[in-house]
Parts: C-alpha cells; sequence; structure tokens
C-alpha cells in the first residue's frame, strides 16, 4: 500500500477513537501557553520596572538598602529559572515541595504546579526583555513626563510602559510560541497535555508514527494562528500611519496656511495667475 | 521679594571633579523674559535643569516664592507643575497624539477633568498654531511643530514661569522663526520667561534681562542694551564679537 494511504487511513481511525483526547489535549496546551504568557508578562513587567527605580543620592540609606535587596533577589529569581531546564523545575518543584514539608504542602494538582512553573519561567525571561524595553526609551520622554510635575510611577504607566509593551511585543510573541511548544515537557509530571495525549495514545495503539503526524499539524496549526493574532495585535497598537488634520473651517487660517500679501503666491491679487472674479 | 518667582543662592553643580556651576546668584521676577547666553559647555542648560530639579545641586538654595526646593524633603513633582519646561529635543510622549500630550499632565497631575483638560490643551494649541494637527503622532510632524506642541504642552500646565532650554537648537534654520514667534508671543503676554538660547536677535528684541555665563559663572548681567551695546567685561566682549562675525 501507499505509505501516504495507509497514513491517511491509520489517523482517520486514530481520530475517530480518540479525538476527543487530542482535542482536549489541545486545550489544555492552548490555556496552559495563553494563561501562563500572561503571568509571566505580568511577572516580568513587575520586575522590570522594580529594577529599574531610580536612586538619588540624597535617598535615605533604609530605601537604598531595600531596593539593592530587591534587586538581588530579583537578579537570582531570574538566573536560576533561566538556567535550569523547564522540565527539571517541574519535578524538583512537584516532588520537592512535599519532600521538604513532609507531604503537608503540595500542589491540589499537576495542572496546577504546570501552571506555576511555565508562569514563573516566562517571568525570568520577560523580567529581562522590559528592563530592555524600558532602557531603550528615550530618557528625555521621562524628563519631559518629569518637568510637568508626573511622579515615577505616572511617567511609567502612562509613558514609558505603553512604548515598552509595544516594543516587547514581538518577545511576548516569541514566548507564547515556546510556550505553546515547551509545555510538551510538562508530560514528566503527568499533565494531560497535547504531547502527554500522544505518549497515552502511542502507547495503547503503538501508532507512533501517524500519532506524531496528528500532532505535527496540529502544533503547528496552533503557532501559525497564534504568530497572525499576534502580527494584527502589533498593527493594531501601531495605530493609524496617517492622521487627519482637524479643522472645522477649511478656510481657517492657521499655521502654514497664511501667506503674507507681499510674498506672491498663486492665490492672491500679486500673482499673474490671480484673476478677478466676474 | 513680594514679585520673584525665584532666587537662586549661591548655586553649585559639580559631576564628580568636574565643577559645572560656581556660586549662582540671580532672581526671576514676576513678568521678567530673562535670556541666558553663553557659549557651549558653560553651563547654561545645567543651570536650567537645576532650577527644575532635574539636576540636584551640590549645594546652594533655590528658593520658590520664598521657599527652599534645592533641599531633602521637598515634593519635587509637586514643584514642577508649577515650573514648566521646554526640551531642546522636544521629548514629546511618543505613545500619544498632539492632544492628548497636552492632556495628560493637566488629567494626571492636576487631576482636571478629561473636558477641562481638553478644552484647555486645544486653548493653547490653537495658540501656538498647532490646534489642527491634534490627531498626529509625535513622529508625523516636523521639528518646528514638535517644538510649538512642547510649549503648548507646558503652558497647559498653567505654570508661573517656563523654562526654556536652547528651544531651536535641534531645527532646521527654516522652523527656527515658528518657534521664535511662539515665545515672542508668550513674552508679550507677559509670561515669565528664562530662556537659554543662542539666538542673539531674539535675547536683544524680546527679553528684558540678559545674563552671560562663562565656565559656570554669571559673567555680566543687565537689559539687552547694556549687554550687547555695551559689554563690561573681555569675556563679553569676545563672545558677542564672536556672533557678530558669523
Amino acid at each position: 500500500m501507499n505509505p501516504f494511504v495507509k497514513l491517511g487511513h491509520d489517523i482517520v481511525r486514530l481520530w475517530t477513537t480518540y479525538s476527543s483526547q487530542y482535542l482536549m489535549g489541545m486545550w489544555n496546551t492552548i490555556y496552559l501557553a495563553v494563561v501562563c504568557t500572561a503571568i509571566g508578562c505580568i511577572i516580568g513587567l513587575l520586575c522590570g520596572v522594580l529594577n529599574t527605580i531610580p536612586l538619588a543620592p540624597k535617598d535615605p540609606p533604609v530605601k537604598r538598602f531595600l531596593l539593592k535587596l530587591l534587586h538581588g533577589i530579583i537578579r537570582i529569581y531570574v538566573e536560576v529559572f533561566r538556567g535550569t531546564p523547564m522540565i527539571l523545575q517541574a519535578v524538583f518543584i512537584f516532588h520537592g515541595l512535599p519532600y521538604f514539608t513532609n507531604g503537608a504542602v503540595r500542589f491540589p494538582s499537576e495542572l496546577m504546579c504546570a501552571f506555576f512553573v511555565v508562569s514563573i519561567n516566562t517571568g525570568a525571561y520577560m523580567a529581562e526583555s522590559v528592563r530592555g524595553g524600558i532602557i531603550s526609551i528615550d530618557p528625555g520622554q521621562t524628563e519631559g513626563a518629569k518637568a510637568i510635575g508626573m511622579t515615577h510611577w505616572q511617567t511609567m504607566f502612562y509613558v514609558i510602559l505603553p512604548q515598552t509593551l509595544r516594543n516587547i511585543l514581538p518577545q511576548i510573541g516569541n514566548n507564547l510560541i515556546i510556550n505553546l511548544k515547551d509545555t510538551s515537557v510538562l508530560s514528566i509530571i503527568a499533565v494531560a497535555e497535547f504531547f502527554a495525549i500522544h505518549k497515552s495514545v502511542a502507547g495503547t495503539t503503538f501508532a507512533f508514527f501517524p500519532s506524531a503526524a496528528i500532532e505535527m499539524v496540529g502544533y503547528l496549526t496552533v503557532t501559525v494562528i497564534a504568530s497572525v493574532l499576534l502580527r494584527m495585535v502589533e498593527k493594531k497598537m501601531d495605530g493609524k500611519a496617517s492622521y487627519e488634520l482637524a479643522q472645522v473651517d477649511p478656510l481657517t487660517m492657521a499655521a502654514g496656511t497664511y501667506n503674507h500679501p507681499d510674498k506672491k503666491s498663486f492665490f492672491d491679487e500679486h500673482s499673474k495667475e490671480y484673476k478677478e472674479d466676474k | 521679594m513680594s514679585d520673584s518667582i525665584l532666587q537662586i543662592h549661591h548655586l553649585s553643580k559639580a559631576f564628580g571633579s568636574n565643577v559645572v556651576l560656581r556660586d549662582i546668584d540671580f532672581t526671576v521676577n514676576q513678568g521678567d523674559v530673562v535670556s541666558v547666553i553663553g557659549a557651549s559647555g558653560s553651563g547654561k542648560s545645567t543651570l536650567l535643569r537645576c532650577i527644575n530639579l532635574l539636576e540636584t545641586p551640590t549645594s546652594g538654595d533655590i528658593l520658590y516664592h520664598g521657599k527652599n526646593v534645592a533641599g531633602k524633603g521637598v515634593n519635587a513633582p509637586a514643584y514642577r507643575a508649577h515650573v514648566g519646561m521646554v526640551f531642546q529635543s522636544f521629548n514629546l510622549f511618543n505613545n500619544m497624539t498632539v492632544l492628548e500630550n497636552c492632556m495628560v499632565g493637566q488629567m494626571k497631575v492636576l487631576k482636571k477633568s478629561k473636558e477641562a483638560a481638553r478644552e484647555a490643551a486645544m486653548q493653547y494649541l490653537q495658540k501656538v498654531g498647532m490646534a489642527p494637527y491634534i490627531n498626529a503622532k509625535p513622529s508625523q510632524i516636523s521639528g518646528g511643530q514638535k517644538q510649538r506642541v512642547a510649549i503648548a504642552r507646558a503652558l497647559a500646565m498653567e505654570p508661573e514661569v517656563l523654562l526654556f532650554d536652547e528651544p531651536t537648537s535641534a531645527l532646521d534654520p527654516e522652523m527656527v522663526g515658528e518657534v521664535l514667534t511662539v515665545m515672542q508671543g508668550l513674552a508679550q503676554e507677559g509670561m515669565t520667561m528664562l530662556v537659554v538660547t543662542h539666538e542673539m536677535a531674539f535675547a536683544r528684541d524680546v527679553s528684558t534681562r540678559v545674563v552671560y555665563m562663562n565656565q559656570g559663572v554669571i559673567c555680566e548681567q543687565g537689559t539687552p542694551n547694556q549687554v550687547f551695546g555695551n559689554p563690561q567685561r573681555q569675556e563679553t566682549k569676545d563672545f558677542l564679537a564672536r556672533f557678530r562675525n558669523n
């Protein structure tokens, strides 16, 4: 039999039996990736903003100490979670919590643990992206905001972060797509995401290749849709490429429309092309 | 004393071992238009930035209506809301339209309602001739237009004194005029202004007082006629001579 025809048959057979499981797994993957990317962004924004609080020489020593401490903690957080594999973090945290507390503290479910691990991982990556995004905004705008009396937080919230968010949107998109795929490692703690379904279906049917083919198509479809949606969001955030002049009366004299009579334009009586109405 | 807005006493500023301002003393009264002139690096801009607390003075006092704002425990944002500043590089908010640029300070700092903020913003944008461009983003307008919006944004806060830090230095020559015209209009309406500038014609014709700075100190000050017509110090004469030759 032609291998393609055979593959088609196998996929149809798998799909008719296990479609609900695949779809459930897919839903869990999307759900995990979207929620964790969102939480990760919030963690990243928070870390990025805390990391860029300015220190003036006349600030009291207590404030300086606390701020230094905070920076240290954020630094350690970023280094630890960026520097170890997520698959290991999942095992470490999921089994480590009950180990250290004699089973008193544990995640209520594997899925909960998965949310925690992926969010905090994304946060560690985003913290650096946000810090870079904030630094990249021209400091003149911060001064402009200060000069009209805005506080540090107002400046951040209304001026700097909206621009930072736009600039790091491609990064956020990257993280979303990475999360869609990398949540597959969570099958290690038995989270029923898309890849875990493959493992269980292939384990019972031994249809490794057809199941993998379904998974390939599934992941690619979701990531392509995600990147198209992200492009649309970017376009929307950029706003209109042109602007309309707000002028109720088009004959109103405004800057640029006024010509001194001696200057001789096409439209005044000094011009040769100017003809009186009869 | 009664009508002096700003009094600067023994103001000094050093960046590390580099002393930029030494022992500056001067007063800005209600209705003054003070032009600060001098060579690049003479400390003019630093002086302005110290007055707006964008730089922390190393020593000395800045009295705003008799109250020292240079010390510790001063609410700098509240003070800055009364002292407007226009920058050489415009510093408009790129994520907002022209109108929003002029409204955000009024709404967030002065806590005005959206309608009131919009009305005031429109009034000042009209004044600088930028009312037709309210929907434009800063990246879509020219340098001169940006600077006029920046002036409207500062005016919308209804400051008591407006500081200009070389407002025309980053502009193409043909755009300098439109900004100077707006500034001249403000001066004639009695706005108190402190202008760091290289536009000698503006300093001579519009200001009520001219301050010449050299190497971090005020070398000479007086009416435009005194400083331009009859400079006393050799440094002032040399500086002005360089400009006349151009």
